[in-house]
């Protein structure tokens, strides 16, 4: 054999090592996410926003039927958008409906999403008429850094009151 | 002579080349050996985690616990406190073990915790870890790894019908 070919070989050698060394790479770098957390994102978004819309708190009612009741997550939202900025039919634990709400929905989130090392925005907001839309409550994770690029959703949750429509929505990410 | 010193010198030439060829080949078989020894444990953690969210699903389906609703659809994500309660105190989970749970759940930890309102009440399901017994018959867990799954839901009281939904965390620990 010449030496011409032999070198033609050798560099045939290398081409076929680089391009296996690339196809490699390649497997590693476009392996996609297991489809497995993503599904349990959604589904662990879904659950939560569908556990907290549910969950009893109890109340005093300030209106006709005074005394302490229990109610559920969605009327006290209902009671923050109709009261937004004046005294609220509902006192939970002192605090007006908005800020008790506001507290309670922060702590129920950080003692499980943020236990569990995940990220997460919260967001109510009231749709009034045209293109209005005020922010009830707003909460993300504790380390601020909350989802803004890969995440799930939980879907709307939204509720009809007197004031509007209220919108109510959880982002979770890793 | 000169030709055969020549020779020498290719010949170390391409001994050199072999050299570096092999110590190649060698770094590539190292290399892929940790790869797979890497995917194959990526692998079982992945099938771990299936396996807990299979469990997962399983158990908020299972209709000794979920909160039905007379003959409509039961109520997602959701358990009723009185089953969960008669299912832990009575241990019925552990009592038809070997019949049907273990079929259904093998080798996991079922726990629902009530995180508000409440002091953080919390029932122990089902329990069955993996064991083997030693020489002296002492029993020893008998699992590497185990992968935690955890779900928000709601827990229905039926009994206190004011203080109707309360908020749960479930969780379900797969030993493997």
């Amino acid at each position: 054999m010449k030496r011409g070919q032999m070198e033609m070989i050798g560099l045939v050698v290398i081409v076929i090592l680089i391009t296996l060394g690339m196809l490699f790479m390649a497997q590693f770098a476009l392996k996609d996410d297991p489809t497995k957390k993503i599904f349990v994102r959604k589904g662990l978004a879904y659950s939560t926003m569908g556990a907290l819309m549910k969950t009893s708190v109890a109340c005093d009612d300030r209106g006709d039927d005074f005394g302490e009741k229990f109610v559920r997550m969605t009327e006290l939202m209902k009671d923050c958008a109709e009261y937004y900025g004046e005294p609220s039919g509902y006192m939970c634990d002192n605090k007006q409906s908005c800020e008790f709400l506001q507290e309670l929905i922060g702590d129920l989130l950080t003692d499980t999403l943020g236990t569990w090392q995940k990220h997460y925005e919260f967001k109510s907001s009231l749709l009034g008429f045209g293109d209005s839309s005020e922010t009830l409550i707003e909460f993300s994770d504790e380390d601020e850094k909350g989802c803004k690029d890969e995440r799930d959703t939980s879907g709307l949750f939204p509720i009809n009151s007197d004031a509007g429509l209220i919108e109510n929505i959880l982002y979770l990410c890793d | 002579m000169k030709k055969n010193r020549k020779a020498q010198i290719r010949m170390s030439e391409t001994i050199a080349v072999l050299f570096i060829f092999f110590i190649l080949v060698v770094f590539s078989l190292i290399f892929y050996y940790k790869y797979s020894e890497v995917s194959f444990k990526e692998e079982q953690a992945e099938l771990m985690g299936l396996r807990a969210m299979d469990t997962t699903l399983k158990t908020l389906f299972l209709p000794e616990l979920i909160c039905s609703q007379g003959k409509a659809e039961p109520i997602d994500n959701c358990f009723d406190l009185m089953k969960l309660r008669h299912a832990a105190e009575e241990g019925v989970f552990n009592k038809y073990l070997s019949e049907y749970y273990f079929d259904l759940f093998p080798y996991t930890k079922i726990t629902i915790e009530q995180l508000y309102p409440g002091e953080g009440e919390s029932w122990v399901l089902y329990d069955k870890e993996k064991t083997k017994q030693l020489d002296d018959g002492l029993m020893v867990p008998d699992w590497k790894n185990k992968e935690s799954t955890y779900f928000v839901v709601s827990l229905r009281d039926e009994l206190n019908p004011d203080n109707e939904y309360s908020f749960g965390v479930l969780t379900v620990e797969v030993y493997g």
